[in-house]
């Protein structure tokens, strides 16, 4: 394999790992602070979505951002009702946002855009950061990407220092390790949780909005594709620590990038195969390493006072 | 030892007071009409046995649950919290019985929890800690991680985190629960300096040397009402007694007794004699059992026991010092690092709980409710959970048979519900205590009873039955392993006693109280 | 936590039992088929015409009501294997997957494994019982993720689910595999026809009301899965598991056998599903068969609340529901997407709805 081939093999997957980075953050804190949002899927759908028919309808790719940003709101704001105050079952309510949403949008689309499946849609610039850029060989392959991977890295590593150094960061781990100490020092741990899950709805938008206007210049129906689901898987995999869902997002970006790179090295392997490639390592990541010991202790169960 | 009286206030209003307070969860009335002063700067303490509703008013006052009769005044305001938060800033805090600590974070971030925003400094906060916990005399480590922490140090935390916060009023709901000896001293001696600073201390407690030791007046609760009030506590001791459990102590059992720690009270019950008749029980040998937990540290080492049939010994401790670990090898819930366990000539070490039961062990786990029981299942349901086989026939369930057993062996054991057909989860902690017994104490061979902390949580008369439960198990040639934290228990009712201190056996003696202090000594680790 | 609290909190959650439950199930789907009228009328079509073409579509001819029966079906097996997990608080959500891997199986053995010449109905039942232990191994995988690892069942049959549809993609795209021989560049990639030995016998044999023996078996398997969970001890051990692990396992019950045989049950149930519907439906082996059904069996055992009658009400609501969505489609332009937006509000109500039922979904 060529150093081009190279460099273009893992721009891919910086590419590809950009979604599941972003909504793989947002889902973190969420799981941290006790909250599992199954749902993923359907916001991520939702930012894809509402960035295509906003940045359609505006002319605007920014302004389709701000949109999906807007658009995911009422969304986790239902998964966040249903989860903390109506105390659903969380996977339950996960799934059953993930078929309203796939549902929604379909019919959204078909409406908007009638019978037409791939319209065209205003995307988001790439930017190539300054020095980085210029490297030969590698330079224009890897380090030019769409702005928003940048802008979700800055946001990653922003999540990162709030996460270890602030009060906010101690109070997340308490929600979701041991809800009873955040109630008893006086703050409300809805309130925490309701945080999470809105944060994980906004950084859900953001990589959906990735795929619609980022990426692909369309939308399609359904076109997460499991992605959120990656997501999650990405966080056990890491064992719900930021760092390691982030090397597991990179990994799944490199195992989507596979499907496009092997071809042209002339490795001839059934296409299904290489698209399945990521869901099987997630597969491998659950089944195999982490497990319940290291998840938080409260997740996935409301908190009641007692 | 006279009560040290705090420095004369200018008015003598008091500085909490609460009027006709009531609590019902759902059909029990926990609170009824509780009223009572708590003066500033005084040791005031709440007696009363389990269920009595101490913990209930200690939440009411919290902010945890909210009153449905009755007022609340706290410095000379209307108090009404609707929630904890509402409690701290009005100067309240709180210790429960049980922690709420985060497990995974170090001590000085669980004290930062909800002190401040932003950004924090964790070196600030550490040094702050330390000096604090100085000045009530007393170490902490603040880079500590809560689950390396013994249980004592944990509740110094939980203490740290409600003093660092300068409150007008403290609680503590039955904090000597689960402390050695020595510490029980060391923690009241803080509630003495908190209390000669100025803040309110308010001790909720069932042990009578507590109220002797530190009380300058008590409140006395029986069945959710206030039944009785001491402004002298230490020369009224008795009458107190009668106040809380509505009788003297001679009427005790002595193993009743032995749970509001007043050790020589009560009448001693003579054990009935193995009948001749009886087939004579096997033996049970524990030699060199060792369990290492998966970080690598040793949570039993070297366990080596015997007990013969019919006898009844005791392994006293603090709680986490390789009790749950011995519980757990034993019933078969986890696998041993290494040693065995036999009885008679069977080896038990490897065998699940199902192979167990057949061979005659059983056992009272000591949480009932995760591991003793299945809370929405029925009683009926419950009772004969481990033998589900005796009523069925082809695969199909004989209710009818498995209701009508259950009725027996509910008005035998004295289980008192509605029905065998309600949940479990509607019965008294006494009550399910009974029926997990009944269970375990009926199985048709029962050669070893392993009982772990089985009086936890339950007043003077279910803990009367208890006890003889298990020695009529005794009776019939049972072997019984009886762990528990309550000392004063274990010299009652136990034969010897050995003492486990960070999972090693410190020493072993009979189960006398002249060797009360001998036992202290080994379950605070000085080896004998 | 005190015990009368624990204990006030669980004597509430004891009283609002089952006969609110049905109301709230009903009142579930009637609020969300409101939703769905305002949805028609939003989109510009006539609700009239709408209505029109959805009751032709499910009770318009025979054929119709035989297609929805045969759907239903498929969604009652998989709602079946979803409430017998869900007694042991385990959540299955790959009826997809497990359906695809059915399908696969039986196309197979009908194609290759040589079941024409076989007597009387082995040529079908063989077919079919790869179907049941293709699903049933599929299953299996997530059971013994959960035993071993602790994996959670829902992820992990979604994966599971994922992989297998792009499975059932390759199967057909790959002449190697079942893709029938191509002959042009127009060949769709899907098998070859089953012989006719391998089709399912109808129930009356006559074409036009298509209904295949799957029917009868299905009402056997749900009346069997009804009485196992409540009347034998294994449907109590199943429960003592799903409430409570710990002293299910003290008690002497395997929580490894509870867990491993319910994920298979359910993943078996799933296969029979693509069985039948390849056997006695579409005869032909394509790319996203699957596609929706296992949500819809999904959500058909969410209503259902633990009850199996529930489930089969549930499936014959969703099969009538499907039928009549794409007639909507084709007659009066409203998008099958609908359905789905209002299964996915059913799901959601339902699950917040168990709030004022005073106990979780």
């Amino acid at each position: 394999m060529t150093w081009e081939l190279f460099a273009v093999f893992v721009g891919s997957s910086l590419r590809l790992a950009v979604p599941l980075l972003l909504a793989g953050t947002g889902e973190l804190v969420s799981e941290r602070a006790g909250v599992l949002n199954m749902s993923i899927e359907g916001m991520m759908l939702t930012g894809a979505f509402a960035a295509a028919v906003g940045a359609w309808a505006t002319g605007s790719p920014v302004l389709g951002l701000l949109i999906c940003v807007v658009a995911v709101f009422p969304v986790a704001l239902l998964q966040a009702v249903l989860s903390n105050t109506l105390r659903a079952n969380q996977i339950v309510t996960g799934i059953g946002i993930n078929i309203l949403v796939l549902g929604g949008t379909t019919l959204a689309y078909r409406e908007i855009f009638g019978a037409r499946s791939r319209e065209q849609i205003p995307g988001l610039e790439k930017w190539s950061p300054p020095l980085l850029g210029d490297i030969p060989v590698f330079g224009q392959a890897v380090f030019q990407q769409v702005w928003l991977l940048y802008a979700g890295l800055a946001i990653i590593a922003l999540t990162a220092l709030v996460l270890r150094y602030s009060s906010i960061g101690i109070v997340i781990h308490a929600a979701g390790a041991e809800p009873r100490a955040v109630d008893k020092s006086g703050i409300s741990v809805t309130w925490v949780r309701y945080l999470g899950v809105l944060f994980a709805g906004f950084m859900s938008a953001l990589a959906g909005a990735f795929l619609s206007i980022g990426d692909i210049h369309t939308f399609t129906e359904g076109m997460t594709r499991g992605a959120g689901y990656l997501a999650i898987a990405a966080v056990i995999f890491g064992k719900w620590t930021l760092s390691g869902t982030v090397l597991a997002c990179l990994l799944f970006g490199a195992a989507t990038a596979l499907q496009f790179q092997l071809p042209t090295l002339g490795v001839d392997v059934p296409n299904a195969l290489l698209i399945m490639l990521p869901y099987l390592l997630a597969l491998l990541a659950v089944g195999g390493l982490a497990g319940r010991q290291t998840a938080p202790r409260a997740l996935g169960e409301p908190y009641l006072r007692r | 030892m006279a009560a040290v009286k705090a420095p004369a206030q200018t008015s003598t209003e008091p500085l909490l007071a609460l009027q006709g307070v009531t609590k019902r969860f759902g059909s029990l009335l926990a609170l009824s009409d509780a009223s009572l002063d708590i003066m500033p700067g005084e040791v005031h303490c709440i007696l009363g046995e389990n269920g009595a509703g101490k913990s209930t008013l200690c939440n009411l006052i919290f902010g945890v649950h909210v009153p449905d009769q009755g007022a609340m005044r706290f410095e000379g305001r209307s108090y009404h919290p609707a929630s904890p938060a509402d409690a701290l800033t009005s100067g309240i805090a709180m210790v429960h019985q049980h922690f709420s600590l985060v497990h995974d974070m170090t001590v000085v971030d669980n004290v930062i929890l909800g002190q401040q925003r932003g950004f924090v400094n964790t070196r600030a906060w550490a040094q702050r800690l330390e000096r604090l916990a100085n000045d009530y005399g007393f170490a902490l480590d603040p880079n500590a991680k809560i689950d390396d922490l013994s249980v004592g140090e944990r509740q110094r935390v939980e203490i740290v985190k409600c003093l660092i916060r300068e409150p007008r009023l403290f609680l503590l709901d039955e904090p000597t629960a689960v402390l050695l000896p020595d510490e029980i001293g060391a923690l009241l001696d803080i509630c003495r300096r908190v209390a000669e600073n100025g803040c309110a201390v308010v001790l909720v407690t069932h042990k009578l040397a507590e109220i002797k030791k530190a009380a300058d007046r008590v409140t006395v609760l029986r069945g959710g009402r206030v039944v009785a009030r001491s402004d002298h506590p230490a020369e009224e001791i008795d009458a107190l007694v009668r106040a809380m459990i509505q009788g003297d102590l001679k009427s005790l059992d002595k193993s009743a007794a032995s749970m509001l720690g007043v050790a020589n009270g009560g009448a001693d019950r003579a054990r009935e004699a193995v009948p001749a008749e009886t087939p004579p029980q096997e033996a049970v040998q524990i030699d060199g059992l060792t369990v290492v937990d998966g970080q690598g540290v040793t949570r039993l080492d070297n366990f080596t026991l015997s007990i013969g049939p019919g006898e009844i010994v005791g392994v006293a401790g603090v709680e986490g010092n390789g009790q749950s670990e011995l519980a757990a090898v034993i019933s078969g819930m986890a696998k041993p690092s290494g040693g065995h366990v036999y009885l008679g000539n069977v080896e038990t070490t490897d065998l699940n709980p199902k192979e167990l039961t057949a061979v005659g062990i059983g056992v009272v786990p000591e949480d009932r409710h995760s591991v003793g029981c299945v809370l929405e299942m029925s009683v009926a349901e419950n009772m004969f959970l481990n033998r589900l086989g005796d009523f069925t026939s082809f695969g199909f369930l004989r209710r009818r048979e498995l209701t009508q057993a259950a009725r027996a062996l509910m008005t035998r054991f004295d289980v008192r519900a509605a029905s065998p057909e309600v949940a479990f989860s509607a019965l008294s902690g006494g009550n399910q205590q009974k029926a997990v017994l009944a269970r375990e104490i009926t199985l048709p061979k029962l050669s070893f009873l392993l009982a772990a902390q089985p009086t936890r949580g339950l007043d003077v008369g279910a803990v009367a039955a208890v006890y003889g439960h298990i020695r009529a198990a005794c009776a019939s040639g049972a072997a019984v392993l009886l762990i528990s934290s309550e000392l004063d228990e274990l010299i009652a009712v136990a034969d010897r006693i050995v003492v486990l201190y960070r999972g090693r056996i410190m020493g072993n003696c009979t189960a006398e109280p002249s060797e009360r202090e001998r036992i202290g000594a080994m379950m605070a680790g000085h080896a004998q | 936590m005190t015990d009368a609290a624990v204990r006030a909190s669980m004597t509430k959650s004891r009283r609002r039992m089952l006969r609110p439950s049905i109301v709230i199930s009903v009142a579930a789907v009637l609020a969300a088929a409101l939703v769905g009228l305002v949805l028609i009328f939003a989109l510009g079509v006539s609700v009239s015409e709408a209505i029109a073409a959805f009751i032709d579509g499910t009770l318009g001819t025979p054929y119709a009501i035989a297609a929805s029966v045969n759907r239903s079906i498929a969604f009652a097996l998989v709602g079946i294997g979803f409430v017998i997990a869900n007694r042991a608080n385990l959540v299955n959500v790959g009826g997809e997957g497990q359906i695809a891997v059915g399908g696969i199986a039986a196309t197979a053995v009908a194609l290759y494994g040589h079941v024409d010449g076989l007597p009387a109905a082995l040529s079908f039942v063989i077919p079919l019982l790869a179907a049941v232990l293709a699903g049933m191994l599929w299953g299996s995988i997530a059971g013994i993720l959960k035993i071993k690892a602790g994996t959670n069942e829902v992820i992990s049959t979604l994966l599971l689910s994922f992989i297998a549809v792009w499975l059932l993609y390759w199967c057909v795209q790959s002449p190697q595999l079942l893709r029938k021989p191509m002959t042009s560049s127009a060949t769709l990639p899907e098998s070859l026809e089953i012989p006719e030995a391998a089709k399912l016998p109808l129930l009356t044999g006559d074409y036009s009301f298509p209904v295949h023996i799957g029917l009868p078996v299905t009402i056997v398997i749900a009346i069997v899965a009804g009485i196992v969970l409540v009347k034998t001890v294994f449907g109590l051990q199943l429960r003592a598991v799903g409430f409570n692990p710990v002293a299910a396992g003290r008690a002497g019950i395997s929580y490894a056998r509870m867990v491993m045989v319910s994920l298979a049950t359910a993943g078996a149930l799933g296969g029979l599903a693509g069985g039948f519907m390849l056997l006695g439906e579409q005869y032909v082996l394509k790319d996203g068969f699957s596609s929706g059904y296992g949500f819809d069996g999904l959500v058909a055992g969410l209503l259902a609340r633990g009850s199996v009658v529930g489930v089969i009400a549930a499936a014959l609501l969703f099969g009538f529901l499907r039928s009549g969505g794409i007639n909507m489609e084709m007659v009066a332009g409203v998008p099958t997407a609908l359905v789905m937006v209002i299964q996915g509000l059913i799901v959601v109500t339902l699950a917040g709805a168990a709030f004022f039922m005073g106990r979780r979904a």
